[in-house]
């Protein structure tokens, strides 16, 4: 037999070392099998639901959010259930769900919506049409029109989140102004006459073009105070007119004279909520939620000097737009049922008071809108009642993120003087109807 | 066995030890490179379940030379990445230079040089965006009390401004590396060429004129491949800093597939754009490729 130099006869050879790891592995595996198996958790019999929704501070449920952990801890247990989220951060949420919902994978049961339904609708069933009576009827039916598409109702807000004003009620003293705008006039009156001592009169984020929030949803505002909408019966625009150009022309006027130029850089509304939360704005218009952080002097520099109202009329008198945060069911949820009943449970009269009192989100149902302890822990939530009394709409369509991008690139482009408001919205015309016609 | 040499068998093994890593390669480069293009040739749509895709050749393509977005973003890309990569190669040459000086030879400084490169670009982007802030930011706040502007500026307010400001931040990144990476080359240089020139009555311009850049050029060459495939990758500070804006004065060409895709669900037109980075990017990689092959090239250390 050949001797092989430098290696000693009784060494472990290569291949014979492969073949015994080999079968080493083949026989730990299943044993690690069995281990495993026997590690089942307890509640391993219970319905598992998932849940994708934002991080807070943006509106959350019990369980994500730190509120009524104890009901949801009950709630599970009354139900077989275990209720799991995955939350990331609001700017996050469309980008993920349209690479799950493109994956074909079943990822979530219950689904976070903001403005989406209509672009998803094909990824969600409409469960809402089964939700009780009680809760329906204890809901402002307007509520359900972002959710609806097609003639089906997909999903239910959980919030009444609609732009109202909000102001400094210490610049306003100082500037000897007793109440706040009413009118557009006003406002811009206003804006200019508060536009001093190291603050702006107005501060809006005008950085991010596109979503609900962006600056066409602004300028979505401003147009149904003019008297006019989006769209037509047909489902084409119908804003290139008096309506839309001087809703623009509110928005160059406000920017000219009296508006914190850095809006235009801030992409998001929290950077432009930062301005007026350190004193440096007198005005601006935001979400519901915005009233609780004000008042907390570790985070707000006016804490009891914010005052609401709603938002300025124009032609054809306030309105606002709605944030749509609504629950919705995916189309391959395997228990529809019980997720409509997780639904049923994030809008029950105790989750929705604390929901309030906790996160400062609004509830949505009108009964605990009009709670005592509510009112009074919130009372900007009289003002948005009263602004829900006006038009909200907020046009959502499958492609509203192309149209919103499309408009809010020529409102930047107005606004820093590139061209007339009247150009903008002949310009933001013609894009969105070749955006609709392009849908089918 | 008869036929079977020590060498074949030995190939045999080598072959059969690397299948699994050329496989992870196959499924985490080639195969996503392959569906991307796929995607470009379809019109994809969202379905119930998961998508509807139909073949449409390259019209994807060419409804992108049609697409006003599509060309502001080319033009966009081109500015930013010429200006970046004249600005980081040649401010890195500086910086390679002073760091060959035997009194920037301390290791501190080296250390501090590697800051802006370790921080994670999304930390970076974030940073900034503080930094410039029109209000509280630093940079006004400097600025201001060293008398240089009268009153604070909106750093990211114009397309133009905003463009220019991501573009130095990005070259502030981008510096140590492409520096150390001529450092290296520096170092390589023999000093008796210096020494030489020197006594032969060269000054300094000279010596870095005829000594220091000729014996630079792969490694500049490589510098500027580099920079030029990094500067076309850029997505975090677009997305964190501007969103693109303002008015789409600072989409760049990833930004753009990334917008098309996810926030438009235009998964076809997406693709096509990403692959025009890719075939831009691809040919820059053939051309470092063949910069680092052996031949009369020598390759920095």
């Amino acid at each position: 037999m050949r001797k092989i130099i430098g290696t000693p006869a009784s060494s472990l050879g290569r291949r014979d070392f492969l073949k015994q790891t080999a079968l080493a592995g083949a026989a730990l595996g299943p044993l690690a099998g069995l281990i495993a198996g026997s590690a089942r958790p307890a509640w391993a019999d219970t319905t598992e639901i998932s849940v994708f929704a934002p991080l807070p501070p943006d509106p959350a449920p019990p369980g994500d959010a730190k509120f009524s952990q104890d009901a949801l801890a009950a709630w599970e247990q009354a139900h077989s259930a275990k209720v799991n989220y995955e939350a990331v951060a609001w700017p996050q949420l469309h980008d993920k769900m349209a690479t799950n919902f493109a994956s074909g994978a079943h990822v979530w049961d219950v689904i976070y919506m903001s403005g989406w339904v209509p672009e998803f609708a094909k990824f969600l069933q409409p469960y809402a049409e089964k939700l009780s009576p009680d809760l329906v009827s204890d809901m402002p039916p307007s509520s359900f029109s972002t959710v609806k598409w097609q003639g089906k109702n997909y999903g239910a807000v959980f919030t009444l989140s609609l732009l109202t004003l909000f102001y400094n009620t210490e610049h306003f003293e100082k500037a000897g102004l007793t109440e706040p705008p009413k009118t557009w006039d006003d406002l811009k009156r206003y804006a200019k006459e508060l536009t001093r001592d190291g603050h702006y009169g107005w501060v809006l984020n005008y950085g991010d073009p596109a979503g609900i929030g962006g600056v066409a949803s602004y300028w979505m505002t401003y147009l149904q105070q003019a008297g006019g909408k989006m769209y037509g019966d047909d489902g084409m625009p119908v804003f290139n007119n008096e309506a839309g150009v001087d809703a623009l022309q509110l928005m160059v006027d406000l920017y000219n004279n009296g508006t914190d130029p850095g809006s235009i850089s801030y992409v998001g509304i929290n950077d432009a909520t930062n301005v007026m939360l350190s004193g440096k704005a007198s005005m601006m218009m935001n979400w519901p939620f915005t009233w609780k952080p004000a008042q907390d002097p570790t985070q707000s520099k006016i804490a009891g000097k914010l005052g609401g109202a709603v938002l300025p009329a124009g032609p054809a008198g306030t309105a606002s737009i709605d944030g749509t945060d609504a629950w919705t069911v995916s189309a391959d949820a395997k228990n529809p049922d019980l997720c409509r009943q997780l639904v049923e449970f994030y809008l029950s009269p105790d989750v929705q008071k604390q929901q309030a009192l906790q996160t400062g989100w609004l509830p949505i149902r009108l009964s605990m809108l009009a709670d005592a302890d509510v009112q009074k822990a919130l009372p900007n939530a009289a003002v948005v009642l009263e602004q829900s009394k006006h038009p909200y709409d907020s046009f959502v369509t499958p492609d509203y993120n192309e149209v919103t991008q499309a408009i809010g690139t020529e409102i930047q482009k107005t606004l820093q003087g590139a061209k007339t408001a009247k150009q903008a919205i002949q310009e933001c015309s013609d894009q969105v109807t070749a955006i609709v016609k392009k849908r089918g | 066995m008869a036929g079977i040499t020590l060498q074949q068998r030995r190939r045999r093994f080598g072959v059969g030890a690397l299948l699994p890593a050329v496989v992870i390669i196959l499924a985490i480069l080639a195969y996503p490179m392959a569906a991307s293009l796929w995607l470009s040739l379809h019109h994809v749509e969202l379905a119930g379940g998961a998508v509807a895709e139909s073949f449409i050749g390259l019209a994807n393509y060419a409804a992108l030379l049609d697409d006003d977005s599509f060309r502001l973003a080319v033009s966009n890309s081109a500015y930013f990445s010429v200006c970046e990569v004249a600005l980081v190669v040649g401010l890195g040459l500086g910086v390679a230079l002073l760091l060959n000086h035997p009194l920037g030879r301390s290791g501190f400084f080296r250390v501090l040089l590697i800051i802006p490169w370790a921080i994670a670009p999304v930390a970076n982007a974030v940073l900034w965006k503080w930094i410039l802030n029109s209000n509280y930011g630093i940079l006004n706040a400097i600025l201001t009390e060293l008398g240089l502007i009268d009153n604070y500026v909106t750093w990211l307010g114009t397309p133009g401004r905003a463009l220019n400001m991501l573009l130095l931040v990005d070259v502030w990144k981008s510096i140590p590396f492409i520096a150390l990476l001529l450092l290296a080359g520096l170092q390589k240089i023999p000093s008796m060429l210096y020494r030489a020139a020197w006594l032969d009555g060269a000054n300094t311009w000279q010596q870095f004129r005829f000594i220091t850049l000729p014996s630079l050029r792969t490694t500049l060459a490589i510098a500027i491949i580099l920079q030029t495939l990094w500067s076309f990758k850029l997505f975090d500070l677009v997305y964190v800093l501007t969103r693109g804006g303002p008015a789409d004065g600072t989409v760049l060409l990833n930004y753009l597939a990334y917008r098309e895709t996810f926030n438009f669900l235009h998964i076809g037109s997406g693709a096509a754009v990403a692959n025009v980075v890719f075939f831009i990017s691809l040919i820059l990689a053939i051309a470092y490729i063949r910069m680092l092959r052996p031949g009369g090239r020598k390759v920095p250390a």
